[in-house]
């Protein structure tokens, strides 16, 4: 028999006298909810996995000296009057202005700071990359190797080689994994750099490095900052970057800001660095957002459709049910409950077939190289997805049946009863 | 004895396709425990009559009292309220939930009262088919039974809740005469045992011969009682 309101028997009833059209209403949402789970799932997996990336790559705090663009002339200093017009052409920026004047005291300064877990001073160079008649262009990192690792985990992207033999071997290299394939250069091959002012440096492969971040492999080296040094002719302290890794890579927006007022240097925070990077990930996360707006609403049409034709066909049991002193809000929560049935149990479904979706093609292997390199497809699927997905289902159809509902519940028996 | 009903000044127009005043001035009263039968000719208002007084159409002038309240002061929640725990109706047409058991259909009304247990609901739904001598057809579907039995069902299921009054609108209009004779038998052991009020449609003079009283309606008005 029933359970102590007719309602829920009264609702399955209605449904299973139309299976057909039930189970097509209850795949519009499955499909609906499955595609969401795939689809946010690998496109939040995949922005998780490239922001792990780019955490990694990127410093959580930079500080760098810009060059002045605008810099006042010795000429317009002397003849600082307004009613007096200076013109001087091909005013160029000064060259040592790139320099952070006592990076290294900063440095030191900043190791004592207790919400820092690394600094790193960067010295970086254009330069071309030459082995045998193989020339390529690209940019020589000039770094503290030890510090460095602490900041990147270099350690863990080294695909040969070892990162110490850059401190041991006073013309160590290393080169990225992409750029080494161009140069068609193995280990412990030997390899000339040359900078842009001309100063040539012959160099030795200690080791091959994979970042992930594929435009970065195909053209960055480490050396050792004294090397960088050399390369640029300038003396052992001049640093341009100081990189720094936080403890909590949350404050590094805060910090920034503070190091800029302490120290009077241009800082820049990872978010504030990738920042057209994340605006692109704020257009795909719209973008996905609205295809399953659009797929639920289709999906609620579905179901919208389908209670006006039970409505219909049913309008007796609406008139009997009202003149044995069934309410208004008992005949509307009957409809409201046959669009949630549809809800949950299609809903249900579609987190399910999402779910093995997700699996099925996360172990596909794809060996993607494009933005970022992965062998695999990574899926975010964080529960809260699925609840998310379940319950933004359960409100689509919960919008869809209201309207039917209320109709039904707004019916006038007595109408009903004259017109048979 | 207390009059269950009683209009005063009733009217009620319909204003589409075009106006028309089905209802006109009615005073009547109906005791408690009073068989009552409504006739007159086709299209005379009976059934409109039957509709308001059993408040299911609220689009009147002029008042009804039932049970000593003035219906026109009672929300929709309240008239559905009254309908359920004291008004039993059986309509000319049977109007079954046709997918539901017998029992089930019996036992809706009650379910909604929610006054008893379900076992007691059942045992009682039981009662009722017992007494129209639908027993063996309980575990049915609905739209199973001949007509016959379906309006007996349909009597069954407006007893259920032991109303103050029933209105039938001929109730007994698709029923052969002794299914028809066994339908009065139960209405006049309801007024007798359970003194409850009774109100029947019908066409058939010799049904509405052996009732209490004969309302007679002509174009709307009373004119005799
Ligand atoms: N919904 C309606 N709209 C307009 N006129 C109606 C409507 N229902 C009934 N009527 C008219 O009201 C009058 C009374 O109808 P009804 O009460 O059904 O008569 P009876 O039951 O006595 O045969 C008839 O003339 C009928 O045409
Ligand atoms: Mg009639």
């Amino acid at each position: 028999m029933f359970k102590k309101s007719p309602v829920i028997k009264i609702a399955l009833t209605h449904l299973l006298a139309k299976k057909r059209q039930t189970i097509v209403a209850m795949l519009g949402v499955t499909f609906g909810i499955a595609i969401f789970i795939f689809q946010a799932g690998l496109m939040s997996g995949f922005q998780a996995y490239f922001i792990d990336e780019t955490v990694n790559t990127t410093a959580n705090i930079r500080i760098y000296n810009e060059a002045e663009k605008n810099r006042k002339s010795i000429l317009s200093k002397l003849y600082a009057d307004e009613n007096k017009w200076v013109v001087v052409q091909n005013q160029k920026p000064k060259d040592e202005l790139t320099k952070i004047k006592n990076g290294y005291q900063i440095i030191a300064a900043l190791e004592k700071d207790s919400r820092v877990l690394g600094v790193s001073p960067f010295l970086g160079s254009q330069a071309i990359f030459k082995v045998g008649i193989a020339q390529i262009a690209g940019r020589v990192s000039g770094v503290d190797i030890i510090k460095e690792n602490v900041l990147f985990d270099v350690s863990k992207n080294m695909r040969q080689g070892d990162i110490t033999k850059l401190q041991t071997i006073p013309n160590g290299i290393i080169l990225g994994d992409g750029l080494a394939e161009l140069l068609g250069a193995k280990m412990n091959d030997n390899i000339s750099i040359t900078s842009p002012l001309g100063v040539t440096l012959e160099m030795k492969i200690v080791g091959i490095n994979h970042s992930g971040l594929t435009e970065v492999d195909k053209s960055r080296a480490y050396i050792n900052i004294r090397n960088a040094q050399k390369l640029l002719k300038v003396d052992g302290s001049y640093i341009t970057d100081i990189n720094i890794k936080l403890k909590d890579f949350n404050q590094a927006e805060a910090l920034a800001k503070f190091y800029h007022q302490k120290f009077g240097f241009k800082t820049v925070d990872w978010k504030e660095a990738n920042a057209s990077v994340f605006s692109v990930f704020k257009i795909q996360n719209m973008v996905t957002y609205l295809i399953i707006a659009s797929i639920l609403i289709v999906s609620g049409f579905g179901i919208f459709n389908i209670l006006m034709m039970i409505i219909y066909e049913k309008m007796p049991d609406i008139a009997i049910l009202k003149a044995i002193g069934y309410k208004d809000s008992d005949i509307k929560k009957i409809f409201l409950t046959e669009s949630l049935i549809i809800g949950m149990l299609g809903g249900l479904l579609g987190l399910i077939i999402g779910f093995f979706m997700q699996k099925i093609v996360g172990s596909i292997r794809m060996d993607i190289k494009g933005f970022v390199s992965m062998e695999y497809l990574r899926f975010n699927s964080s529960p809260g997805f699925y609840v998310f997905a379940y319950f933004f289902g359960l409100l689509a159809t919960a919008i869809a049946g209201y309207i039917p509902a209320r109709k039904a519940a707004k019916m006038d028996a007595i109408d009903i009863i004259r017109s048979k | 004895m207390g009059n269950i009903i009683e209009t005063k000044n009733l009217s009620k127009s319909f204003h589409d396709p075009v106006e028309f005043q089905a209802l006109k001035n009615i005073n009547v009263s109906i005791k408690q425990g009073e068989f009552a039968s409504i006739v007159g000719s086709s299209g005379s208002g009976k059934s409109t009559l039957l509709y308001v007084l059993s408040t299911l159409d609220t689009d009147y002038t002029g008042h009804i009292f039932f049970d000593g309240d003035d219906l026109s002061l009672k929300s929709k929640n309240d008239l559905a309220e009254i309908r359920n725990e004291k008004i039993g109706f059986v309509f000319q047409f049977h109007y079954l939930l046709p997918e539901f058991t017998v029992l089930e259909n019996v036992c809706l009304p009650a379910l909604k009262l929610a006054k008893y247990s379900e076992e007691e609901i059942r045992e009682r739904a039981y009662q009722k088919l017992d007494l129209l001598g639908l027993r063996d057809q309980a575990l049915k579907k609905a739209n199973k039974l001949s007509g016959g039995q379906q309006q007996r069902v349909a009597i069954a299921r407006a007893l259920i809740n032991e109303p103050k009054i029933i209105f039938g609108d001929e109730p007994t209009g698709n029923l052969d005469s002794k299914n028809s004779q066994n339908v009065f038998e139960i209405f006049k052991e309801l007024k007798e045992k359970f003194n409850q009020s009774i109100v029947v449609v019908t066409h058939d003079q010799h049904f509405a011969e052996r009732t209490d009283r004969i309302i007679t309606l002509s174009d709307g008005e009373v004119i005799s009682q």
